[in-house]
Formats: structure tokens, sequence, C-alpha cells
């Protein structure tokens, strides 16, 4: 995911937001009917169960107000700083792994997990979230648990095999085969650093942690990058949803680096689009729920709000969540779509399944996992400039 | 003497409005600019490290292409409106000068991030025009550089922009003295003289009013180069976002201070060499 765009997924937030304003509009209009209060919830567009929170409000006697926000950490401490966002919003659903900022900047709470009965349930946590674990870093700081980890997924690369046959490693967005038809996404925590991820296996590089590079190996990787630019390597540098599906449907580039449901939607469009398995493994990233620090908040709303935490971390929002937009949510998913085929019909649970099983080998190979806010982000982002204007 | 102080206050309204939401936001982004960051956070200071951040590094490059790419588009943009203006002005009814007018605004009517992509396929490698291209035996494989490159850009900006440049041109020109025209061809001068001697020199305030238009426009663009320019096309709107993006707010406050003066430098260009109240008397007489 990206800083600026995963911040963005910013097609998706896009089409979120139109759902979220009909979701608040829905419970503007049903706020009269029930005598608890409102849980304004920030979103980038991903975590809107296309605004169907009565289970929710049915459990909690609370509505949900969902405003979607941008994903950039910009946009995000923008919202809750100079917005007064910590006073609006009770949680906010964003790419995780910005606890530092936000947490330095005394912007969100402490999660209590005990208050989270799901949160043991969910296998995904223990396995690849928990202390100890590298996906730590995209919940937790300083050993505390700041987030709650609402969508999972491993991002890889695309292709057209039409054009350019199997292709499992990283090394394809690098090819001179596909010379001028191959598309990054303009964002360093993601293409700077699957491309960190095949230098070093190729042993091109000596870069020893991807994951949080020192300066000069975020230089070495943009000298790299520079270079492949310069051959006339890449067609574009893409940064929305909608840009890249069309990269694919259009096939204006063989290869590109970019996210999952993208292709879904090309493949939705006819166009045979595969998302790569790459031998070097995937980037790994998590969404998170977080409570925001709010001086304003009542006993009671908190105490709605975990409800409403540990709602995200059940089977029905995780499998209506996964049926939306095609990540991987929660190990009680798959369970609950299977054994609830009024709600989801076999197809719809078998994609949930499916994709489940899918991110979870995902995890279970590895790679990078994604860092939205590394040591030398000013680094990064120096030289992802440097890069662009080469 | 009452009905003199309510007006006074009245018409201090949009005064305290301009100074409020925007010299005011303006004077911030200015202070900010020389603030020093700490960690994640600003503190108020008097440095100069965010200016020379700015011009050491490669965002000064895109300050160059911002302003080279916003100068192209802006000259290319009068070479194409003025004649339309012209045309508007002087060759054409008023009712159908209206229609027309009315007509270079509906482009506006669709969002300009979709009418971006829209170029993205008219113009990619198995869009309609290199389809059109290739069929008609013009070219044997599809053009690359239809799309994501210098010319795309330029396409996108011109298409955005031109259409509104027209219109100080356009009140410009129409409201020229046609006794001042018919004086030069009785005088003998040829048309194209009269052209250069008369019409143009009188339109010059509509024409530098456009150039400012579109410039500023151009310069501040950020979604077309996204769009439209390829690998990591930027202008300066783009460069500032990416400050932004890593809370570097001193470094995004110095290069859009950069911004506003380079703007400021062109408005007071206008304001010197052009007498903006003959100008807009020249509107009014010809409405008259």
């Amino acid at each position: 995911m990206s800083t600026l765009s995963r911040p963005t997924r910013r097609d998706l937030m896009f089409l979120g937001a139109a759902s979220g304003l009909s979701a608040a509009m829905t419970t503007l209009f049903a706020t009269s009917a029930r005598a608890g209060g409102t849980i304004n919830f920030a979103d980038i567009g991903v975590g809107d169960p296309d605004g169907n929170w009565s289970r929710y409000s049915k459990a909690s006697g609370f509505n949900v107000n969902l405003v979607a926000i941008g994903n950039a950490p910009s946009a995000i401490l923008n919202t809750l700083v100079a917005g007064g966002g910590t006073a609006s919003y009770d949680v906010i659903n964003i790419v995780g792994g910005m606890q530092k900022p936000l947490v330095d900047n005394n912007l969100i709470e402490v999660v209590d997990t005990a208050q989270l009965p799901n949160w043991a349930k969910d296998k995904n946590i223990g396995e690849f979230l928990g202390k100890g674990k590298p996906g730590f870093n995209f919940i937790g700081y300083q050993d505390k648990v700041y987030g709650v980890p609402t969508v999972l997924q491993g991002d890889s690369f695309a292709y057209l095999p039409e054009k350019t046959g199997n292709l499992d490693s990283y090394a394809a967005l690098f090819d001179p085969k596909w010379k001028g038809y191959v598309a990054l996404e303009d964002n360093y925590t993601t293409a700077g650093q699957k491309t960190a991820l095949y230098l070093k296996h190729a042993k091109l590089a000596q870069i020893t942690n991807p994951d949080d590079m020192t300066a000069d190996e975020v230089k070495t990787v943009i000298n790299f990058l520079i270079d492949q630019k310069k051959k006339g390597q890449f067609r574009v540098i893409w940064s929305s949803f909608q840009q890249a599906v069309d990269l694919i449907v259009n096939r204006e580039v063989y290869v590109i680096d970019c996210w999952e449901p993208m292709v879904f939607v090309a493949k939705s469009k006819g166009v045979d689009a595969v998302y790569a398995d790459p031998k070097e493994g995937y980037l790994l990233w998590a969404m998170a729920a977080y409570l925001t620090k709010n001086p304003n908040r009542s006993l009671e709303t908190t105490k709605a709000a975990y409800q409403f935490l540990d709602f995200m971390l059940g089977g029905w929002y995780g499998a209506k969540i996964t049926v939306l937009r095609g990540y991987m949510t929660n190990t009680d998913a798959p369970i609950y779509a299977k054994e609830h085929a009024d709600e989801f019909p076999a197809g719809d649970a078998q994609k949930v399944a499916d994709i489940t099983a899918n991110v979870r080998r995902k995890f279970a190979q590895g790679g990078t996992w994604q860092n939205r806010w590394p040591t030398q982000v000013d680094v990064y982002e120096s030289e992802w400039a440097r890069f662009k204007a080469a | 003497m009452a009905r003199s102080i309510v007006l006074r206050a009245f018409l201090l309204l949009p005064i305290a409005f301009v100074a409020a939401f925007l010299l005011a936001p303006l004077g911030l982004t200015i202070a900010v600019s020389f603030w020093q960051r700490v960690g994640l956070s600003v503190r108020p200071a008097f440095v100069f490290i965010s200016y020379l951040t700015f011009f050491d590094s490669v965002r000064f490059a895109v300050l160059t292409r911002s302003l080279l790419v916003s100068i192209e588009a802006t000259v290319l943009s009068l070479f194409i409106s003025y004649p339309i203006a012209y045309f508007l002005a002087f060759k054409t009814r008023p009712d159908a000068t209206r229609l027309v007018l009315l007509l270079f605004t509906t482009p506006f009517l669709v969002n300009y991030v979709i009418r971006a992509f829209a170029w993205t396929y008219l113009l990619g490698r198995t869009g309609p025009v290199n389809a059109l291209l290739t069929s008609a035996g013009i070219v044997n494989r599809p053009l690359d550089w239809l799309l994501y490159s210098d010319f795309s850009v330029l396409v996108g900006l011109i298409s955005s922009y031109m259409p509104f440049m027209i219109f100080p041109m356009w009140l410009s020109l129409a409201g020229i003295d046609r006794a001042l025209i018919q004086a030069s061809w009785l005088l003998g001068a040829s048309p194209s003289r009269t052209f250069f001697s008369v019409t143009l020199p009188l339109s010059l305030p509509g024409v530098f009013a456009a150039a400012v238009f579109g410039f500023v426009s151009c310069f501040g663009e950020s979604a077309i180069p996204v769009i439209m320019g390829g690998v990591g096309y930027q202008l300066m709107g783009n460069t500032i976002t990416s400050a932004m993006d890593v809370l570097n707010y001193p470094l995004a406050a110095a290069m859009s201070t950069i911004v506003v003066l380079a703007m400021a430098v062109l408005l007071l260009g206008w304001y010197l060499v052009f007498d903006m109240r003959s100008f807009l008397g020249k509107v009014l007489n010809w409405r008259t």
C-alpha cells in the first residue's frame, strides 16, 4: 500500500466515499430512532460494508457515521490535528503502520485488547501481527497495541500472460524484454520496497532490511530505478486505482506493480491478467482501526467504540468487506460466510474462502512488510522525488 | 452621514473576508516556511533551511520545469485562443458570440480529472487516435509519445485552460473603439498593419490577463501531470504535496511561498504595465 495512493487506495476511497455518504445519511436519519449515540468513523473507503451497520447498531444501540478521509500521512494528521479530528471521530480505519506519528502527536489511544472478545479468535493476529512478529509494526508501537487489524493483504505485481508468458519474479519489472511496457506505483513504500526486495534477492545490492533501509540503501535503490527509467523501462508511474486498472485493461502495459483488487476488476472486464506469485515473496501490509484520543468522549461512547472495534473483528463484517473489496479480513470471515448461506450465497462464501486462503498463503510465504513510516522517511521521500524528476 | 458609515462598513466586509481567508493563511504559509522542523513537529524560528533544501535538491529542477511547461502551454494557448477571440469579437453576430462562448464553458461541466482520464483513453497505444493513424497507414505502429510525454501534458494543460483564456481577450478586443480601426483604414494602413499597430496593442491588457490566468493555472496544476505525464512527471503542485506527505510543512511552505512570489511578480508586472481602469472602461464602453 502506498503513502500516496494507499493513502488513497484512491479509487477505493472515491468509490467508498459515495457509499460512505449514503451510510452517513442513513445513520443520520436513523439516529432519532435509537436511544444510543453515534460512533463517528473515519475510513479510507475500504471499511464500509455498503452502509449496513444494522448488526452493530442493534447490538450496541449506537449508530455509525462514516466519513471518508484520505490515507496519506499528511491527510490523516491534518484531519486529526488541524481538523479537530480527535474530537470529531472515535475510530479511524487506515493503512496501519502509522503509530509513530499518531502516538507522538498524542492522537490515538492504546487499545485494551481484553475488551475485544474477537481479538483472541482471529488467528491472523496471533500468526502474523502479534507482539514479536514483523507485522506488529502495523498495529503496535513501543510494545503497546494501538490498532485493530481490519484488512490484510500481500502485494506483488500483475502481468498479461498473453504478452509475457508466466512470470514469477520482480525481475519482470526490470526485464528489458518489456521495456516501455512496465508501470510502477507512485509510492516509495511499495514500488521502492519491492525493488529493494528484488535487488536483495538477486544479490544486485547490499540491502540488509528492505522494509527499513538506511539512507545509503535507499539511494542505491533509487539509482537503480533511475538507471532503468533512463533506459526507457517504465511507461508510467500510476497513482490511482482507476489509472492502474485502465493501464491493464487497455493493455497499455504488460507488467505492472499494483494491487490484487485491480486484477479482479480487470478480469471482470474480460482481461486475462494474472497477479504474480513472486519467488522473492510479497509486500505485506494491514489496515488498522485506531481509537482516537478524544477528550470529550463519554465512557458510554468509549464502550460503544470498543464494541465497534470488536464488530470489525467479527465474521459478518469481515466476510462482507472481503466480498466487497477483495481483501482478507479475519479468520472468522470464511467460517461465517459458509455457515450463513442466507446472507452469503455460495459464490460469495467461496470467494471469501478463496481470498482468505490465498492471502494467508502469501503471509506464510513471507516477503517484506511494507513500512509506512520508515526511520529514514525523509530520505525515502526526497530520493523518490529524485527518481521522478530524473 | 450614518448612511455613509453603514456603506463603508458594508464595503469593509469583502476586505475583511480577503484578509481573514486569503492574506492570513498566506502570511502563515510564509511564516511557516522559516520555521524549524523538529521530529514530526515544527517550531517557530527564523531559519532558511527549507529554502536551502529546496534550491539544493531536484525540487528546484521541478520549479524550472514547471516554469517552462507553463510558459509553453500559455504561449500555445494564446496562439490558439487569440484568433478565436478575435473572430468572436469582430466577425460574428452578438447572439452567435454568446452561444459560442457558452459552448466554451461546457467542457467545465465535466470534472477535470475525468477529462484527463478521457485523454489517456484517446491518446493511449490502443486508443482511437493511434488506431486511426495506424489504420490510415500514416504510422506503422502506435505512437508512444502521444501519451505519457511532454506532448500529452501540454495537450492536457491547453485543453483545460485555453478556453478560459478566450474570455478576457474577447472582452479586450470587443471593447476596442471601432473608430480607431476605421481611422487606420482611412489613413491607408493595410489590414495587417492595422492589426499590428492598432488592434493588437489595444487588446494587450486582455492578452496579458489571459496569459496570467493560463500561466497561474498551469503552474499550480497537479492532476494532469500525474495522469498524463508518464514516469514521474511532476510540476510544483506535485512536489509540494509530496513534501507534505512526510509532514515536512516548512519545506512545503517554502515551495508554496516561492510559487506565490513568482505569481506576485507576474501580477505586479501586469499592474505596472497596463492601466486596468482603462481596460475595464473599454469593456463598459462596449457594453453600452
